[in-house]
């Protein structure tokens, strides 16, 4: 039978590495003996369009492996709003960038509007705006243990990015930890 | 037997996988030792990862030209003695086509993996589909008997893939590996420890005196014995219809001969060939008849049901072609109304609606890039439900 589910999706678009922090956090996950299954929409280009990466989390076996009903969200652009929000459970988690994702449809949803491509680009690069979401996605869900998170960024990352990388999830779950009030919107 | 709830707890050997990966590596096990093919997405994570397995155990890599070559250089590897494949997808299934015609009349065993994404022509190449159903069994002119495999999890793309050359080689025929975009680009946690124990076949080699040897020349099991080259043994293959010794001939006796042989050598093994999955059909009212994705979904929406007191029950072919017949008038003797859910407009259910000539089958189709969500299965069983009390 199909054990306690949990969905995770990440929305945005083609090239912001939403596909490779959900599978560094799939990862994460298998290595703490729960199952998973990790799903994705992608366009036909390199850059741009919509792209989501979903993880469906249990801990027992996943029948049907794609998202259903959202428990956490995280939003790093205007256009993975739409096509997200209906899925999204009651009260669920919703983790969106405050300058690509600034309009969030009204909801009873938990939300947070993170500085995350902010904190990326004063890291050094916007790219790591995905590590920055994946660690304040573990923060504020509480999904795995930190360490866990870490290991797992470790082991899918280029030597010469590791650094970087552990920076932005660092610095994930430290934009997490400070009170921010709940935009309006 | 439900095999995504067979899967072992997790243990020290379970890891994540996508489809296509698992693909590549049960090709390996399976004894695979070249491929050719031509990236296309979504399958081009089956080559990527082949081009790093392959060397390790030997074996050849190649990226052809195009799809055509590849197909041909897998003919060409296979009548070498190796066990080969090719992956591709949508556009690629259709180049291969020509090729895979040859490979079925002159009973040369390959594997050919076609990851479903959405047509016609160059279509949508990062969405599912599941519209290459009847392609996979009908995409080459003439005349030919092939099977073809429609796995529906990580975990069992690992198994059939392995089944898929055993198949291919006991056989001497192609074998279509078909599974949609949703699941070939799915990870999940699998332990493989556990898995398919086959994947050891070999086929069925000439011996005996090289003068009595015709190439085409079968004993009672219908099989006639390949030549390992530089074994000593004269041979001849082509395209055109041949006789028992190999040579083109359009001999009316000899033509009727050689294809009804070829047609037998699968029917006379459909017990070992048909395979296929049930759930809940022991009562149920309506049966789903559904493969890959919408099968996943499928499972969903029975529970679903099933708890508000409607009995579905799933009929999943996992040997899609020759497609299990028996075994789906068995599973739907008592159902009164059968759904087919799919990616395409209508495909499977043709042949269900064959297979059950008479009882009422519905279809829902989505076509449109997207995945069949249970909540639609489920909600189509209910309205069936209601209209057949």
């Amino acid at each position: 039978m199909q054990g306690a589910r949990t969905e995770i999706r990440i929305g945005g678009t083609g090239g912001q590495g939403l596909i490779l922090c959900a599978k560094m956090l799939a990862a994460a996950l298998a290595a703490d003996g729960r199952r998973v299954a990790q799903s994705q929409t992608y366009e036909p280009t390199s850059r741009g369009g919509f792209c989501k990466a979903d993880l469906v989390v249990s801990s027992g076996e996943v029948d049907f492996p794609l998202a259903t009903a959202v428990d956490h969200l995280v939003l790093l652009d205007q256009l993975a709003v739409k096509p997200s929000w209906p899925l999204l459970k009651e009260g669920a988690l919703v983790i969106a960038d405050e300058r690509l994702c600034p309009k969030l449809p009204p909801g009873d949803d938990s939300r947070h509007h993170l500085p995350i491509s902010r904190t990326a680009l004063e890291l050094g690069s916007e790219r790591v705006a995905n590590m920055v979401a994946l660690g304040a996605l573990v923060a504020l869900s509480g999904i795995c243990a930190r360490g866990r998170i870490e290991e797992a960024v470790r082991k899918a990352t280029p030597r010469g990015f590791l650094h970087l990388n552990l920076d932005a999830l660092a610095a994930g779950f430290s934009i997490a930890a400070e009170p921010i009030p709940a935009a309006a919107s | 037997m439900n095999v995504v709830s067979a899967m072992p707890a997790p243990a020290a050997d379970v890891r994540l996988l996508s489809g296509n990966h698992a693909c590549a590596l049960a090709a390996t096990a399976a004894g695979c030792r070249f491929f050719a093919g031509y990236p296309i997405t979504p399958s081009s994570e089956i080559a990527e990862r082949l081009s790093l397995e392959l060397p390790k155990v030997d074996g050849v890599f190649v990226q052809m030209e195009d799809e055509i070559a590849a197909m041909a250089a897998v003919i060409g590897a296979s009548m070498g003695g190796l066990k080969s494949m090719t992956a591709t997808s949508g556009p690629g299934f259709s180049l291969k086509q020509e090729n895979l015609g040859y490979a079925a009349g002159a009973e040369i065993p390959c594997v050919i993996v076609n990851v479903m994404r959405g047509g016609p022509s160059t279509g949508m190449p990062t969405r599912p589909s599941q519209a290459d159903i009847m392609q996979a069994r009908w995409g080459s002119h003439g005349d030919y008997p092939l099977i073809a495999l429609a796995p529906a999890s990580v975990r069992e793309i690992y198994d059939e893939t392995i089944r898929a050359f055993d198949l291919a080689e006991l056989y001497r025929t192609p074998v279509v590996l078909l599974y949609d975009q949703v699941i070939a680009q799915l990870s999940e946690t699998v332990a493989l420890g556990a898995a398919h124990p086959r994947g050891r076949v070999e086929r069925k080699w000439a011996s005996g005196p090289a003068a009595d040897y015709k190439p085409y020349a079968a004993d009672g099991d219908a099989i006639p014995a390949m030549p390992l080259p530089g074994a000593g043994y004269r041979t001849h293959t082509t395209g055109l219809t041949h006789a028992e010794d190999g040579f083109p001939t359009q001999n009316p006796e000899a033509v009727t001969r050689n294809l009804s042989r070829l047609f037998s050598k699968l029917d006379g093994r459909r017990d070992a060939i048909d395979s296929w999955e049930t759930i809940h059909c022991e009562d149920a009212e309506i049966v789903i008849v559904a493969i890959g994705i919408s099968a996943r979904a499928a499972m969903r929406a029975i529970e679903e049901c099933r708890a508000k007191g409607v009995r579905a029950g799933l009929f999943r072919p996992v040997t899609l072609w020759p497609f299990p017949q028996a075994a789906l008038r068995e599973a739907a003797a008592k159902a009164k109304a059968v759904l087919v859910p799919e990616m395409n407009t209508g495909q499977l259910r043709l042949e269900v609606e064959r297979v059950l000539a008479g009882a009422p089958v519905k279809g829902l189709n989505l076509f449109s890039g997207e995945a069949i969500a249970p909540a639609q299965i489920a909600a189509s069983i209910t309205a069936l439900a209601k209209e057949v009390r």
